[in-house]
């Protein structure tokens, strides 16, 4: 089998002082779902950055579908657009362009960055925005949708290009438990669809169910690594049963009182 | 109270409104241009890039326009290089205007938030892509109102011209004062005149910008896209 991401001794540090990862090793098998958990702070999404390079390490190698990226130090792809194209991306905080519509969102970078034909490319924004749930929110802009529609708007975005491997970043983070539940319904979709996806999250129970692999992530290092039934119910290391202690618990204390509110 | 044949004058006065209008137009597109490059070589990676426009800008930004017109005019004249009074005009407004634009246009593309660059960095968007197509639509969006306010002030300012005599509007007016003696009414006339140029492109402007934030698409590429959308849309889902 394939690896879709196979990252090796990886350091990314600011100063010194300030180490973010610490010789950080992680393989994505293709069609495989990973989450990586961990404190804030802990290096979660910076590790996620650093597979299409929007943050640059300062060291080890990182491969794409076997292509190597960057190594030794270096960026080796001979097109970071090209490299980016195969890796889709959705953020915290959606970032969707505000100038335009959920679906010219969805087509500008068939338009700008591979140059697909405009028939094409309104084709596959509509069906994109139809198999997120969101055809009829099509011609909207951002300002003009809840938070869970505009990360669904995002996730539709990404998958514009096709890409071979699907990054996110905490994408649940800034939304309420509705919308939460929406996203979590598409990410689920897509898993069942093989999707290979890398993951940054707080969400446990979904980490749980859809992940093939988790990884503890604290001060830099993986602390623990495995299927999500050992590393999230059976953790071996005091850290990690720390970590899975309270974020059980804020999630079933926050589900509970919008339970009440609601 | 009209004592002005104001008949006789007509073609002069639409003459002048004319050329103060070409000045507008010119002055406007060049310093537009130049206020462009001046703030993106003040984002630019290179530091001797970057002294030299911010050097321009607070330059250019602390000197009377009036002053840079007789430099332009008079003062390279007699170095020998005769620039027209349309060249020398033109010339100033976009040497002044340059320098208040690339402030606004600066502070425009500094505020797309850094999240929008990343996002199209990550959809694969070449540089020059990204800045085509996020970066500066969104910029241009947050810089309407000041580059607005800045197109009246330099339609107003090319009045500031008739100490050159360039034949705008306020130089035909003043020709028409020395030869009537009415200077209250000629520039009475002169200054409802000026007003009513500017206050239509004004509100024109506020109209543009309104629209804008309305979010209607006003490139015909944009409409056709969005038409093609709702069609598709129509059809539903194929079987």
């Amino acid at each position: 089998m394939t690896s879709a991401i196979r990252i090796e001794g990886l350091v990314k540090s600011y100063d010194a002082e300030r180490v973010v990862l610490d010789d950080v090793a992680l393989t994505v098998p293709s069609s495989q779902i990973v989450s990586i958990i961990g404190s804030s702070g802990g290096g979660k999404t910076t590790l996620l950055r650093c597979v299409n390079l929007l943050e640059r390490p300062n060291d080890g190698t990182i491969e794409i579908d076997g292509e190597p990226i960057f190594s030794g130090g270096r960026v080796v792809c001979p097109s970071l657009a090209r490299l980016r194209q195969r890796v889709g991306m959705v953020f915290q905080r959606f970032n969707l362009f505000p100038h335009l519509t959920a679906v010219e969102n969805v087509m500008l970078a068939q338009l700008h960055a591979t140059g697909t034909d405009e028939h094409e490319a309104v084709g596959r924004a509509v069906a994109l925005l139809r198999r997120v749930g969101l055809a009829h929110r099509a011609t909207a802009y951002p300002e003009q949708m809840s938070g869970g529609e505009q990360q669904r708007v995002a996730i539709a975005r990404a998958l514009a290009l096709r890409p071979t491997v699907l990054l996110f970043d905490e994408p649940t983070s800034s939304l309420d438990p509705e919308s939460t539940n929406e996203v979590l319904r598409v990410m689920r979709e897509l898993a069942d669809d093989g999707m290979t996806m890398l993951l940054v999250t707080h969400e446990l129970p979904f980490a749980r169910e859809v992940s093939d692999w988790v990884v503890f992530i604290d001060r830099g290092k993986i602390v623990e690594e495995g299927p999500p039934a050992d590393v999230l119910d059976r953790p071996s290391q005091e850290r990690t049963r720390a970590y899975v202690r309270t974020y059980a618990g804020e999630r079933a204390e926050s589900l509970s009182s919008a339970l009440a509110a609601s | 109270m009209f004592e002005v044949e104001w008949g006789d004058y007509a073609p002069d006065l639409l003459t002048g409104l004319l050329k103060t209008l070409e000045f507008t137009a010119a002055g406007f597109a060049g310093a537009a241009l130049l206020g462009l490059v001046l703030a993106l070589l003040r984002r630019s990676a290179l530091r001797p890039l970057r002294v030299v426009a911010a050097v321009y800008t607070e330059v250019f930004k602390n000197i009377p326009l009036l002053a840079i017109i007789f430099l332009t005019y008079f003062g390279l004249a007699s170095q020998g290089v005769k620039l027209s009074v349309f060249q020398a005009g033109t010339l100033s407004l976009i040497i002044f205007y340059a320098s208040y634009l690339s402030e606004i246009f600066r502070g425009a593309i500094g505020g797309v938030h850094a999240g929008q660059q990343e996002a199209a960095e990550a959809l694969g968007l070449s540089r020059r892509s990204t800045f085509a197509h996020v970066v500066f639509p969104q910029a241009l969006r947050s810089a309407l109102p000041g580059t607005n306010t800045m197109l009246v002030d330099l339609l107003k300012s090319t009045s500031l011209l008739v100490t050159i005599s360039a034949a705008e509007l306020m130089s035909e007016g003043q020709l028409i004062a020395s030869e009537t003696f009415r200077a209250l009414e000629v520039y009475a006339v002169i200054a409802a005149l000026y007003f009513v140029v500017c206050y239509p492109l004004s509100q024109g402007l506020l109209w543009f910008e309104r629209q804008i934030a309305a979010g209607v698409p006003l490139l015909p590429r944009r409409r056709r896209r969005m038409r093609a959308v709702r069609a598709l849309l129509k059809e539903g889902v194929p079987a």
